[in-house]
């Protein structure tokens, strides 16, 4: 019974971690978030199982994250309004060219940033872009001009 | 202007309409977080020993051990005894809170009797010299699974059937 409540408090606060860190930090993974997820892995397994050895607790610890992960991804299809309290909602950064200024700090993104963003994607100049939308995952889709 | 991609409203997805007080939301739930780490910071959840001292005319008697914990904290109890005059017998009571759901890893140095008296227990250390000091360590590993709120334990010194001095104290067990 300990390890299933105690999956289901470590997946409620990663789950509410991940929300209130901002997409900006779920969309990158540079060497030192990858170190950084190791570390938080580790850290939360200690947590979790503790000094629990066995396959029980294993499939105890995996099989309550899974549910919970089901659940959740289950509540975001069946309940649209609560899908933009879980996952959030999209966030458009640019349009016509013109980045918002005002969106682009509610998630702390740099126009340094945006541009590096839109090299990956071949574009240029901003100037080229007609839309720019933050993703829910953090990632930043970009609608050229020539294709709007 | 060019059409919106499917699925986005200006009004929502650009102006935030309806949404925008939920960054108020996310600053209060990341203020909560700093807090949650700055009481872990100044000791709330342990496991940092402080120390609790009793001077009677008999014996100054002091503990120095944590009384929050967390499961799995492997930690020290130090019990002091400076001796104002000779102790005949002298002898710690605990609280079976002190064990109860913990592992004790070893008593330095060993007691030379232990037993329960009303269901404490009971560790006679024997003589004590007026002018001497007597120092016990004990350590301990909480158990992973256990939990305790202002559990009971206290720690009395006595010499033979003389209560010298005790020392009442909760501890905390954070899961």
């Amino acid at each position: 019974m300990d390890i299933v409540l105690r999956g289901i408090v470590v997946f409620v606060f990663l789950y509410v971690l991940m929300r209130i860190v901002g997409r900006r930090e779920l969309s990158s993974l540079e060497p030192f978030d990858i170190i950084l997820l190791v570390i938080l892995g580790d850290a939360v397994q200690q947590g979790l199982t503790q000094d629990d050895y066995s396959l029980t607790g294993a499939v105890l610890a995996v099989g309550t994250i899974a549910a919970l992960q089901v659940g959740t991804s289950y509540l975001n299809f069946r309940f649209p309004k609560l899908r933009s309290v879980l996952d959030g909602e999209p966030l458009i950064i640019v349009q016509d060219g013109k980045p918002i200024k005002r969106n682009l700090d509610r998630e702390r993104v740099t126009l340094d940033d945006l541009a590096e963003e839109a090299r990956k994607q071949n574009i240029a100049k901003l100037e080229d872009i007609q839309w720019a939308v933050m993703e829910t995952s953090g990632e930043i889709s970009f609608i050229k001009k020539s294709d709007a | 202007m060019a059409d919106v991609p499917d699925r986005l409203v200006l009004k929502r997805h650009r102006d935030l309409t309806g949404v925008r007080h939920r960054i108020w939301i996310r600053r209060a739930l990341l203020l909560a977080l700093l807090g949650f780490l700055i009481a872990g910071l100044v000791n709330v959840f342990g496991q940092r020993p402080h120390g609790d001292v009793v001077d009677g005319a008999a014996a100054r008697f002091e503990l120095y051990a944590p009384s929050h914990l967390r499961g799995g904290l492997l930690y020290e109890a130090r019990f002091t005894i400076s001796a104002h005059r000779d102790l005949k017998s002298a002898a710690l009571q605990l609280s079976p809170g002190w064990v109860e759901g913990s592992q004790l890893n070893t008593i330095e140095p060993s007691p030379i009797g232990e037993a329960s008296r009303n269901g404490d227990l009971l560790l006679t250390l024997g003589h004590i010299s007026a002018g001497t000091t007597y120092r016990l360590f004990m350590q301990f590993q909480i158990n992973p699974t256990n939990v305790g709120w202002g559990r009971r334990a206290d720690v009395t010194l006595y010499d033979g059937a003389t209560k010298l001095a005790h020392i009442e104290r909760q501890v905390t067990i954070f899961p």
